[in-house]
């Protein structure tokens, strides 16, 4: 098979699936919603709680006034519904149920199946959130005027966060192949993740050197740095070298979710699942 | 003569299985020193399967059907002993290998349930990369096939469970496999449908040539699909051949069945009553004594129609696995 | 009827015992969500010396209650709503309704999930160490006012449970909007006073928040008057009335319904 023909039937593959995801996930569009409006609490209470200490101290803090922080937390909901992707807790059932055995018989990486679903998903999540996002911006009022380059780099950033995070819990989720007790280090590394990412707070707010140690982790680069891209100050080749890191994370994820596979696989057909 | 499509070789899978005792003691022990004991769901077994014979894979549950279809499919490392399949080795699970086969598991639903199934058969085309056109003529020809008319288009969880299945062998037949390993797909289906299926897996083998390897709980299914079975038990086989032949060499007892003139008699000296209704008595017999019984029947009662049939199969298989011994037969 | 309690209770402890791996699995997830908060807390108070006039030992004991209170739903009023909202949508409710003890109170004790109780215990540690680096005065008549408050607090949590599952007896599906309550209860961390006017009328009347976390906090740190501690028992008799009221009339509508 040549190397043109079987991208071209990946690409085909890639959209077929995502059309299914859209046509299902627009079915569920009330289901979705309901949860978008779930999710909102979180970055409202953050919202708050940094804009009331912004007021306090004078109009800013970190560099953040309180329309800043707005635009922060509002442009993080959407940051926020590109990172959900498989959870690694599906595995399980995934593996125990003989879904995953249905799926090795196919000629296609389980993976790809997975991304390309979530991938359809967000189109349809991207969609929906756009007047979400205009209801949010009347009522906190953002500050925010991002210039053409930003907004192109934002839209490239959020498919690359969406494209780390994936690979990141795909690695989790396979640990799921030796192990069922894995809540423990599921939960650890949400936790780790929620702090040095972005999620939390601007990484601007955090210490010196927690920003020094976040930056050997791939965590800010799925939340904190999209976020940035659009809300920030960056030139272009600041933005540019944003991207350049993105990129180096897939393919780091690429490799480690590869290598790992093999591993896995090797377990899964040794004991049967 | 051509080469054997699915070729095994003293084939066995083993699993260490952790020992489990009760009480609080043991308990305790086990977290300082696991014991295991070793299962043999498949025990060195061998045969070979020529390209277009559609085979019968029998056993009670736990007897090592589906751990050799997985072996087969690739899911499962052998191990130890050889198999091929297509000429190649399953477990590398290469593209080439998956794009010829299709494994079917009753119950278990591959295509998406909230959407119609002409959209999972789109997705079906995708994956293994069909050609647009061939494609939709092999879609087309399965959905006349099976006469599923505009059911594809409603999603999936508005279908029967008959229908379901129908959709799901349809789905898995799409890229028209060489090599089909159908895991109970008749399971839970009411007759109809069963026979429906049948007819369909019979008819595609008919049309492509393909070889079909099928485990079943149904006697039904094996006795209208397969000219050949293979008989396992706790991860032995013990019989390897024609459903025929295997009738012939296992069963030591006929049925048969007398309707009498007038009345109802007791026929007990004759053989087991197996059943009475009225005039219509049905008697078990020892094989060497049929004709012998038959004789003595016509001679002293009032007969009106008398036959002499082979017990059921399940009988078959049951007397089968009561012998527990490998008798190989093969031909 | 503290006997039945008593014993929901016994068969729930020596139910869980035989999880007991359950308590490590809890204990870590409580200690990580702690770590956390504290997290946050200190990310705050790196910036700031107070955060809408409450300093950081208040912030803290904020933070205590937060967690106390969210190991007792968790642990008490979660999981019997929980099951009552899915015997509502079987239709298996009978079984509780044929029971001699009153319906509401069975409902509402059956389950117990012990190993919830370690955000309990986390909580009131945390809650002490708040007391101690606090510089005010805890006295007498703040303690009291603090338990009276919590114990308020707790009731005015599992009135509007109540209420909320109770709503499943005339429309059925009401799984999405309780999955709200665990989003919303997040908000109640820090106190409501800094959340604008509507949010905190909401976290206020709506979704008792404010009741459950605020207010007890409110009563330790001495910014509660009488008056409104008087409001609250006056606002928590009139939940327990209406959710009463709501309960039998959506039994009523339960058993008119499957004949």
């Amino acid at each position: 098979m040549n190397q043109s023909g079987s991208l071209l039937r990946m690409l085909d593959f890639y959209w077929t699936n995502m059309k299914m995801a859209i046509m299902l996930e627009f079915q569920y569009r009330v289901a979705n919603y309901f949860y978008m409006i779930g999710m909102v609490v979180e970055p409202v209470i953050y919202l708050v709680v940094w804009s009331t200490i912004a007021r306090a101290q004078g109009g800013s803090v970190g560099g953040y006034t309180p329309g800043a922080f707005a635009a922060y937390y509002i442009v993080w909901t959407l940051v926020r519904n590109m990172n959900i992707v498989l959870t690694p807790y599906a595995w399980e059932g995934r593996i125990r149920q003989g879904r995953l055995s249905m799926e090795l018989v196919r000629p296609i990486h389980p993976l790809h199946s997975d991304v390309a679903f979530f991938a359809g998903w967000k189109i349809v999540a991207i969609i929906l959130w756009l007047p979400f996002a205009l209801f949010l911006s009347l009522i906190f009022k953002p500050e925010l005027h991002p210039t053409w380059y930003q907004i192109v780099a934002f839209f490239f950033s959020i498919w690359g966060a969406f494209l780390i995070r994936t690979m990141l819990l795909s690695l989790l989720g396979m640990i799921t192949f030796w192990t069922t007790r894995v809540g423990a280090i599921f939960e650890l590394f949400f936790a780790i993740e929620l702090v040095i990412s972005g999620r939390l707070v601007p990484m601007s707010l955090m210490p010196e050197w927690v920003q020094r140690v976040a930056a050997f982790f791939p965590f800010q680069w799925t939340f904190g740095f999209p976020i940035e891209a659009l809300v920030g100050q960056m030139s272009p080749s600041e933005l540019l070298r944003g991207l350049g890191m993105q990129a180096l994370w897939i393919v780091l994820g690429l490799v480690s979710v590869n290598l790992l596979w093999k591993f896995a696989i090797r377990q899964f057909s040794a004991v049967g699942g | 003569m051509p080469d054997p499509i699915i070729s095994i070789n003293q084939l066995s899978k083993h699993f260490r299985v952790p020992v489990r005792e009760g009480g609080l003691r043991a308990s305790v022990v086990s977290l300082f020193r696991r014991k295991y004991n070793t299962v043999k769901a498949v025990d060195a077994i061998s045969f070979q399967i020529d390209p277009g014979e559609v085979v019968g894979f029998l056993g009670p549950n736990g007897a090592g059907k589906t751990t050799s279809l997985k072996m087969l499919s690739g899911l499962l490392y052998p191990t130890s002993g050889q198999l091929s399949v297509l000429g190649f080795e399953p477990s590398r699970r290469q593209s080439q290998f998956l794009q010829q086969i299709t494994l079917v598991m009753g119950n278990r639903n591959q295509l998406a349930w909230d959407l119609p199934a002409i959209d999972s058969f789109d997705l079906q085309r995708s994956i293994y990369g069909l050609p647009a056109d061939q494609f939709k003529q092999t879609r087309d020809e399965f959905i006349e096939l099976l006469e599923l008319g505009s059911l594809v288009n409603k999603p999936i969880r508005n279908l029967s469970l008959g229908e379901r299945m129908k959709m799901e062998i349809v789905g898995a037949l799409l890229h028209r496999p060489q090599v089909l390993f159908l895991d109970e797909p008749t399971i839970g289906l009411d007759v109809t449908m069963q026979r429906r299926i049948r007819t369909f897996i019979a008819e595609y083998n008919r049309r492509t040539g393909a070889t079909v390897l099928l485990t079943s709980h149904y006697m039904a299914d094996v006795e209208a699909l397969c000219k050949r079975v293979i008989v396992i038990h706790h991860g032995e086989i013990l019989f390897d051949g024609e459903l025929s032949c295997m009738v012939e060499d296992f069963s030591a007892f006929k049925t048969i069945g007398v309707t009498l003139k007038n009345g109802t008699a007791d026929l007990r000296r004759y053989g087991e009553v197996l059943s009475q209704e009225g005039s219509r008595i049905a008697l078990r017999v020892p094989k060497s004594a049929t004709s012998q019984v038959t004789a003595q029947l016509l001679a002293e009662q009032q007969v009106d129609d008398l036959t002499v049939e082979d017990p059921p199969i399940e009988d078959v298989i049951e007397h089968v696995f009561a012998q527990g011994g490998a008798q190989e037969v093969s031909l | 009827m503290l006997y039945l309690a008593l014993n929901y209770l016994r068969i729930g402890i020596l139910n869980e015992f035989q999880y007991r791996v359950n308590f490590f699995v809890q204990m870590g997830q409580s200690l990580v969500s702690l770590a956390t908060g504290l997290i946050g807390l200190w990310l705050v108070f790196s910036h700031t010396s107070e955060l809408n006039g409450w300093t950081r030992p208040e912030l803290l004991a904020v933070m205590g209650i937060h967690i106390l209170m969210g190991g007792l739903i968790q642990a008490y009023i979660q999981p019997n709503m929980g099951r009552l909202m899915e015997e509502i949508q079987m239709g298996t409710l009978d079984y509780a309704l044929t029971k001699p003890a009153d319906a509401q109170l069975l409902v509402s004790i059956r389950e117990f999930r012990l190993w919830q109780l370690t955000d309990v215990l986390v909580g009131v540690i945390v809650l002490l160490v708040a007391v101690y680096q606090y510089h005010g005065v805890v006295g007498i008549w703040q303690s009291l006012a603090f338990i009276a408050a919590l114990i308020m607090g707790a009731v005015l949590v599992y009135c509007f449970w109540l209420i909320l599952t109770s709503t499943a007896f005339w429309i059925v599906r009401v799984d999405e909007m309780v999955n709200l309550f665990q989003g919303i209860y997040a908000a109640g961390r820090y106190p409501v006073g800094i959340y604008p006017r509507w949010l905190r009328t909401g976290l206020t009347f709506l979704v008792p928040v404010a009741f459950a976390v605020t207010v007890p906090a409110s009563a330790l740190t001495s910014r509660l008057t009488p008056l409104t501690l008087l409001g609250t028992l006056a606002l928590t008799v009139f939940f327990i009335i209406l959710a009463r009221l709501i309960w039998r009339l959506g039994l009523r509508n339960y058993s008119g319904a499957s004949a």
